[in-house]
């Protein structure tokens, strides 16, 4: 682990993919076949294998390891904190003021890792990790709490350790992509690579994959040649993973995580299926034959146990859109006219709950538009086009699947808060809590993190700091001066802003600073947008 | 011995003496040649003969104003009224000096800029034991760690020599007076070929006079950098990045000890470097003074006062200020 943190510090400070990933190949060359697996997975930032158990450290457990190891007291940690923006970073400069010197290796990472997973009560995690934070060296405590966090910050993408893992290997990075693809796994992956045993990886049922992504698209007019796509509905629900296998059913939902027990309805139809499949598609909220709208449906998600009168109350449906497995292989190198093929020859006859969802041709722009508003009506957020003859890249953001998803509406109100950001925004004022005009008051509606370039949140936090009327840590008041403009996808009520609104998924669009606050929307245009939502969607 | 803190300054009644201050007065202590201390036509001004010849090089002689110049050199001591003052190096850069008030048995210094570690140019620091103690803050949190100059002496020539090897020119960004002659030090006496920018290289010859040597510098020429290592001020940084030539940017500063300086500096290799002290040299500075009483007076005023209180140190900060004032360290 030692040797790992200053392989990451060299990764930090080399510009360019290809310095980073030779540092990284030359790193994993030597090492024996058990450490190559720790690394990579360390180097892809989780601490534990595979993706069903969390080891549950937040970032108040560790500020409460750190503490404890360093006897600093809170208010000098959120200082420092603050100044850097990480929590690897601070815990690490804190223990240099008394350094551990004992070696860690990666063996002994992963028993620590493992220990803090095992251990049930949270005090005796923070026991855990203020004793390694006491005994090991700084620069090591840096990154075995930066993999604990989730993120290195170090610009090391899970493609670059792939393309690592092939240079180290001598194999092709095709071929590694590919079977880690097919596995998520990509520390099995590595082992596999250096036996040469790439080509026998199989995906694995009940082991999540990655899910395939869709690019936004701003305006229908990008699209260039309309007849290249296959249309689908953009349904505004969970994006989930089904596994089955003769009775057994997991589902999965973006980032791994295993909420079968939330959906017991659905579970019961996949029990009954044969053979053993994979489909990718969405969980909706779902009643007389259209969806909910999605704030509705957050109240079944926001309980663990789902009751028969919450089934009753807020019944769900899956749509399935792709079919990753199927007939005991892998479809994921298949055309997606295949893939459909095949999801249809599953899913298309068992009826409610389970649907395959409708996809459509265009071959004008125009009809692609009158799907769009259709789409609405039926109460989804967009369309999703799919380019035909594409295959299915898990993890991938790729441009053979896009998303129109026209906003619900656009706003100008005025910033009444901002807050400092975190790693590379950690000294600017990047996150902004605005409001409307409500008479004379100004009400909050809303939180954006970003939209604006950096030069611009340079700019505007010096702006903001000489408007700002009090100060709360990493939280600025600030007098209502500036004006943005900012799009969502709808309002919700919302017991926690003073307006009883908030907008769902606001981006900032413009720096309207050709506007005076006076000049930005009210309360009562909020509101009418609630009320037409709600008679819309029911 | 009263102190008293104002916007402009800190002022000492009783000797009518205002100590680094921001407008001018009828007479100024001034701690070394940073603009931000070393400002304004004060009518008597009292400081170390190299921080006058280069505040004389900022401010241009002008006839019309009669203004007295007092040197006071290194542990040199004078008596102005009821009290004797002696300056104490500071380490901070060339000049940078404490001043030691000695009044009725009662003892004040008052740090200025410092930095406690040796410098790679200058003269090393002393602690002067006191009663009452004003010290700057700037870095005054448990997570500012500074290399020592052999350590930094030798981060700054494996970056240039490695990066020249490599065929790229290594770019060193430093202000004007402190920081860029420093690393021009570093880089002659390895005897890697530097260039160095005009702003920077015009304050060497008073380096020179205290001893420091530059052997083999050439004046940068932005056309002829090939194989050169750059010493240059940060305002070039944009210039650079949009010439689309193989420049790689060091950062050498205290801020580099934060992985954010990566961003905020536009810089690959941070080098963390200080010509103030750490947290670990300010400590140190409260503990060996000996004084019952320490002001804070700049940076993480109130943070460093709330640790010092903890550590059973009498510590306050007189003039509060919102965190950190800016980027540039020194200037």
């Amino acid at each position: 682990m030692d040797r790992l943190a200053q392989v990451c510090e060299r990764v930090a400070a080399s510009p360019g993919r290809l310095k980073k990933v030779a540092a990284v190949s030359e790193y994993l060359r030597d090492l024996p076949d058990r450490d190559l697996a720790r690394a990579v997975r360390f180097l892809s930032a989780r601490p534990v294998d595979g993706g069903e158990r969390k080891l549950s450290v937040g970032y108040s457990v560790l500020r409460d390891a750190a503490l404890c190891a360093t006897g600093w007291d809170a208010e000098t940690y959120r200082i420092c904190h603050r100044e850097t923006g990480d929590t690897g970073e601070t815990i690490s400069l804190l223990a240099k003021n008394q350094p551990g010197a004992e070696p860690l290796t990666l063996e002994q990472a992963d028993q620590l890792y493992q220990r803090v997973l095992n251990a049930g009560r949270t005090a005796l995690k923070v026991e855990i990790l203020a004793e390694a934070i006491r005994r090991h060296r700084p620069l090591t405590i840096k990154y075995f709490v930066k993999v604990i966090t989730g993120n290195l910050r170090i610009g090391l993408q899970e493609k670059m350790v792939e393309e690592a893992v092939a240079a180290a290997t001598g194999l092709p990075p095709a071929a590694v992509r590919a079977a880690n693809n097919k596995l998520g796994d990509l520390a099995r992956v590595a082992l596999s690579a250096r036996k040469g045993t790439l080509e026998e990886i199989e995906a694995r049922l009940f082991h999540p994959m990655d899910f395939m992504l869709a690019q936004p698209v701003a305006a229908l007019e990008e699209i260039e040649n309309p007849g290249e796509w296959l249309v689908e509905d953009k349904y505004d629900g969970i994006r989930s993973q089904v596994h089955w296998s003769g009775g057994r059913v997991q589902i999965f939902s973006r980032g791994r995580d295993d909420v079968t027990q939330a959906f017991p309805e659905l579970v019961e139809v996949f029990e009954g299926f044969p053979a053993a499949g994979i489909v990718d598609g969405e969980i909706l909220a779902y009643r007389d034959n259209r969806a909910v709208n999605f704030s509705v449906f957050q109240q079944r998600l926001a309980r663990k146990k789902v009751s028969a009168s919450l089934r009753e109350s807020v019944p769900v449906a899956f749509f399935g859109y792709d079919a990753l497995y199927a007939g005991g292989r892998l479809l994921l190198e298949l055309p997606i006219e295949a893939r459909r093929a095949e999801l249809e020859s599953m899913l298309g006859a068992v009826g409610h709950p389970i649907y395959v969802s409708a996809v459509w041709t265009a071959t004008r722009r125009e009809e692609i538009d009158a799907y769009f508003q259709e789409a609405r009506g039926r109460g989804n957020e967009g369309l999703l086009l799919k380019r035909r003859g594409s295959v299915y890249e898990p993890g991938r953001r790729s441009e053979n699947w896009l998303k129109v998803k026209r906003p619900f509406g656009a706003l100008d109100v005025v910033i009444t808060a901002a807050e400092q950001g975190n790693g590379r925004r950690a000294t600017m004022l990047s996150d902004y809590t605005f409001a409307v005009r409500d008479g004379e008051r100004y009400l909050n509606v809303g939180k954006a993190y970003s939209g604006l370039t950096d030069p611009e949140i340079r700019q505007l936090t010096q702006l903001l700091k000489n408007l700002t009327t009090d100060r709360f840590g990493r939280v600025y008041l600030v007098k209502p001066e500036v004006v943005l403009e900012v799009a969502f996808d709808g309002v919700q009520k919302s017991p926690r802003h003073k307006s009883g609104y908030a907008l769902r998924f606001p981006r900032i669009l413009n720096w309207r600073r050709d506007k005076k606050p006076e000049e930005c929307d009210t309360l009562d245009t909020v509101r009418e947008l609630y009320e037409k939502a709600v008679e819309h969607n029911g | 011995m009263l102190v008293a803190y104002h916007p402009a300054g800190i002022h000492l009644p009783e000797l009518d003496l205002w100590l680094d201050p921001k407008e001018p007065v009828e007479r100024a202590w001034i701690s070394h040649a940073h603009s931000d201390h070393a400002r304004g036509l004060h009518r008597n001004v009292l400081a170390t003969p190299e921080t006058l010849r280069l505040y004389r090089l900022r401010w241009p002689e002008n006839e019309e104003i009669a203004q007295s110049l007092q040197p006071l050199r290194h542990g040199e001591s004078l008596h102005l009224g009821p009290a004797k003052l002696t300056a104490i190096p500071a380490g901070h850069i060339v000049g940078a000096a404490q001043l030691l008030v000695e009044q009725a048995g009662e003892r004040l210094v008052y740090t200025g800029d410092l930095k406690l570690m040796p410098p790679l140019c200058g003269t090393a620091t002393e602690v002067a034991r006191c009663d009452r103690l004003i010290i700057e803050s700037t870095f005054g949190l448990p997570i500012f760690h500074f290399l020592t100059r052999e350590e930094a002496r030798a981060r700054i020539a494996a970056f240039a020599t490695a990066t020249l090897e490599d065929g790229g020119v290594p770019v060193f960004l430093g202000y004007p007076l402190g920081r860029g002659q420093e690393i021009v030090e570093v880089l002659a006496n390895a005897g890697i070929p530097c260039a160095v920018h005009g702003s920077i290289a015009r304050f060497l010859p008073v380096y020179e006079a205290a001893g420091c040597r530059f052997p083999g510098w050439s004046p940068y020429e932005a056309r002829n950098t090939r194989g050169k290592a750059l010493v240059l001020t940060p305002s070039m940084r944009r210039g650079l990045e949009a010439s689309g030539k193989d420049f790689r940017i060091a950062y050498v500063s205290g801020w580099a000890a934060l992985d954010n300086a990566r961003t905020r500096a536009g810089a690959e290799e941070l080098i963390p470097y200080s010509d103030h002290a750490g947290f670990a040299e300010l400590l140190t500075m409260a503990r060996e003074s000996g004084a019952s009483r320490i002001d804070l007076v700049h940076g993480y005023t109130e943070p460093l006062a709330r640790i010092l209180r903890q550590q059973g140190f009498d510590a306050c900060a007189p003039a509060a200020q919102v965190s950190r004032a800016t980027d540039e360290e020194g200037e």
